[in-house]
């Protein structure tokens, strides 16, 4: 018998396994500009003229209830304008599979549909301190999306969010050991598209709503040899919004492994959920999470290429 | 089977792709050979010598440096032209930002840096420590002189970690020079 347990690690492993597969067939004798974590950001920018394109798949799972699966993509292009300001325009893509699962205001019901184009987003990073050189490093992060679809619900929901990010960064043991520290915040403004055929009692609010996000994010990678980078991340979240005041907040923290080479790199970290709160949903058996708008499990595979 | 199924699969086949296309080598600029002729002359003779560092002398080298002693065994050879000390040649390794890069360091007959040669590069930046005018800022120092990187050694913006590696790099041969070889000197 599959006990939950055993297909959460499976999932996992097959993942992982995906990922250092992606990783090995990148494999050469060279190195990268590249990030060596799946969620925090780095201090560093990329140098003057260089080209980065840079693929991310998320994977998001398991909401404790039903069946929830999501995968994101995020398609990106990051070019190096100054040897400290750099930009950076993606292309967002989701696709969703969810049944079994309604909570009021949130999943008005079964969804499932392939990859599609779900938004767009661009940023810029200005370093102020090179971790290089200086005692830390320091960045500055400006990004601005626009979606289309809901990522929770995968319905159709236009969102504009902006956010900016104080990015802080050191390097020890002769740079073999990177930690670095993110903290920002997020303002957004969503508006639903009405849905025909809900049950008369389901609340699904149409006008527009406004949330404000606190993140802190911290990261450790370190290079255990030529090409190879091991490291930890932790995500923290916690979202207010105007009609009920603090909705949620999250923990997750996980491993991550990196691997570079001349022209590629790739970076796979496994972020699960590790705490949270705010309110849970009718009948949610795991009270210690939120499960809302997050999900207990998520993997992040970013590939990049430098030209 | 499912969506994300799907997309397992997906990633299966740029994975098979590019699991065909073959290594990229590293960029080799110079042998150690062709760079030992360019430092010292057609002319000069070279002798191996075989240098291990004892564990308490790595250590006070670190300390000079700033930088690990990776490995105790350095390579070095004695370096004479017409019969006469010319100095010493070393061949070392640091990190560029995650991969080695392998450079010459010549010392002249005072221990002086009379030259220093980037032998293999395996990043995709940072490559601008190959430029002449950056190397031959290490000509002429000496143990006695601080090496102290974005100060009397400047730096190349878009290329810090190997600036400051390679800046370190020299700094602990002229310290290895001066614990080990300076006193053995005929």
């Amino acid at each position: 018998m599959n006990s939950p347990l055993r297909v959460r690690l499976r999932s996992v492993a097959m993942s992982a396994l995906l990922g250092a597969a992606v990783m090995g067939a990148f494999a050469t004798t060279g190195r990268a500009d590249e990030d060596v974590f799946g969620y925090v950001k780095s201090a560093e920018p990329l140098p003057k003229g260089a080209v980065e394109v840079t693929q991310w798949f998320t994977r998001r799972a398991d909401k404790g209830t039903g069946h929830y699966s999501a995968l994101d993509s995020k398609t990106e292009l990051e070019y190096g304008f100054t040897d400290k300001f750099s930009g950076e325009i993606a292309l967002l893509g989701q696709s969703i599979d969810t049944s079994g699962i309604m909570i009021d205001a949130y999943v008005p019901g079964d969804k499932k549909y392939g990859m599609k184009f779900s938004g767009i987003e661009g940023s810029v990073k200005y370093n102020f301190l090179s971790a290089a050189k200086d005692p830390v490093g320091l960045s500055t992060y400006f990004a601005m999306q626009f979606l289309t679809l809901d990522p929770t619900s995968g319905q159709d929901k236009d969102t504009w969010s902006s956010e900016v990010k104080l990015l802080l960064q050191k390097f020890f043991f002769d740079d073999q050991l990177i930690v670095a520290f993110n903290g920002g915040i997020e303002s957004t403004i969503a508006k639903r598209k009405p849905i025909d055929g809900l049950p008369p009692d389901f609340e699904w609010p149409t006008d527009p709503e406004v949330e404000i996000e606190f993140i802190g994010a911290l990261g450790a990678s370190y290079r255990f040899a030529p090409n190879w980078s091991v490291g930890a991340e932790l995500l923290y979240e916690e979202e207010h919004e105007t009609a009920v005041g603090q909705e949620r907040w999250t923990i997750q923290a996980g491993p991550n492994v990196h691997f570079a080479a001349r022209q590629w790199w790739a970076t796979f970290t496994w972020l699960p959920q590790i705490k949270g709160g705010g309110s849970p949903y009718p009948g949610q058996t795991d009270t210690d999470l939120h499960l809302i708008e997050k999900t207990k499990e998520e993997l992040r595979l970013k590939i990049g290429y430098n030209f | 089977m499912s969506t994300h199924d799907d997309w397992v699969r997906f990633l299966a086949v740029p994975v098979a792709v590019f699991s065909a296309a073959g290594a990229v080598h590293a960029t080799q600029y110079l042998s150690a050979e062709q760079a030992q002729k360019l430092m010292f002359g057609a002319s000069a003779q070279f002798e191996r010598r075989s240098l291990k560092l004892e564990k308490d002398v790595a250590r006070d080298i670190e300390k000079f440096s700033g930088v690990k002693v990776r490995f105790l065994d350095v390579p070095v050879w004695q370096v004479s032209d017409n019969g006469k000390p010319a100095g010493y040649f070393f061949v070392d390794e640091v990190y560029g930002k995650h991969e080695f890069i392998t450079y010459a360091v010549a010392l002249d007959a005072d221990g002086r840096v009379r030259h220093v040669e980037i032998l293999d590069y395996r990043e995709t930046y940072g490559y601008q420590v190959r430029e002449a005018a950056w190397r031959a800022q290490f000509v002429g120092k000496s143990f006695a002189d601080p090496l102290k990187f974005d100060a009397d050694i400047q730096n190349i913006s878009g290329a810090t970690l190997s600036c400051r590696h390679i800046t370190e790099g020299v700094k602990r041969i002229l310290a290895i020079h001066d614990r080990m070889l300076k006193k053995a000197q005929p």
